[in-house]
């Protein structure tokens, strides 16, 4: 492996990573705001 | 996670905040800047500035190795700060930061370890040796990782952060000693070349690129722990309105 084979796959694992980690969290707070709107949709409701 | 009981505290989960569904416009920001700064840094870092003398090209992964483990220091201090905070205050919004920062803190020195693993690799001819940096890199990252593994095994939030904040206090103590370990122990790992008695032995050129990168990867992590502790905060609201409805129920 050349240099810049081992300067790109140190540099691809941080992004893949920084990424995943991005895309998991996005995942992550879009199911929990889901939920939590699912929780308060009955309350809506009886006020309503 | 957050179905079991919980003792929540106002005003961290209270009706006003229930509003939170978007990054703020500083979280935004912090975003941005730091697509901007880590941009400009990559650039500086990989096209600009020359090789090193003695390593040639390959040294360039210092301007993601060096930054990614101060960042991480840096993350694992706030979980230091917050721990005491929280075992001080005892409100679940301070180790709602605690444990968002530890996460990040992981994954930034797990990204140390694998670069670290490719730069020995090309410069010593190995992947992995038990040498003192890198073996108490290791532990930091397993400490850190162990802190979060431990509080899944708790009952409730608040003994979870209570197992963590205690845990968070012992794992700081391994960052001086990671630190030190090139000066106290004959290692393979290189003498500290930037946070040393008499000022950086880089030259100047090449600080640039790995300043520059810094602060891109303080502003990322500052965006993703915001971004992270809105995660905890709505977490934290969802359990909250569970037990309501249960005792309504």
């Amino acid at each position: 492996m050349g240099s810049w084979a081992f300067i790109g796959l140190a540099y691809g694992v941080a992004l893949v990573a920084l990424l995943g980690y991005l895309l998991l969290l996005k995942r992550r707070l879009r199911s929990t705001q889901e939920e939590l709107t699912a929780l308060d949709r009955p309350v809506e409701r009886r006020r309503g | 996670m957050e179905a079991r009981t919980v003792v929540s505290s106002a005003p961290w989960v209270s009706e006003e905040g229930r509003g939170r569904f978007r990054s703020s416009a500083t979280t935004k920001a912090f975003g941005a800047a730091a697509v901007i700064v880590l941009a400009t840094g990559l650039t500086l870092g990989l096209l600009v500035v020359p090789p090193d003398a003695v390593q040639g090209q390959v040294q360039r992964i210092m301007y993601l190795h060096v930054p990614s483990i101060v960042t991480a220091y840096l993350a694992f201090a706030v979980v230091f700060c917050f721990s005491i905070l929280y075992l001080w205050k005892r409100e679940l919004r301070f180790d709602a930061v605690a444990v968002s920062s530890a996460e990040i803190g992981v994954v930034l020195t797990g990204i140390t370890l694998a670069t670290g693993s490719i730069w020995g690799k090309s410069t010593w001819g190995v992947w992995w040796t038990w040498d003192a940096r890198l073996t108490l890199t290791a532990i930091l990252f397993t400490i850190y990782v162990g802190y979060l593994m431990l509080r899944t095994f708790a009952e409730e939030p608040q003994a979870a952060a209570r197992y963590g904040a205690v845990l968070a206090l012992i794992g700081f103590l391994d960052i001086p000693l990671n630190h030190m370990a090139v000066q106290w122990w004959r290692t393979l790992h290189q003498p500290s070349s930037i946070l040393r008695p008499g000022g950086p032995s880089v030259a100047p050129v090449l600080l640039l690129p790995l300043g520059v990168m810094f602060l891109g990867l303080v502003l990322l992590y500052l965006y993703l722990l915001s971004e992270r502790v809105r995660l905890e905060r709505l977490r934290h609201q969802t359990a909250d309105l569970r037990l309501k409805r249960g005792r309504r129920g």
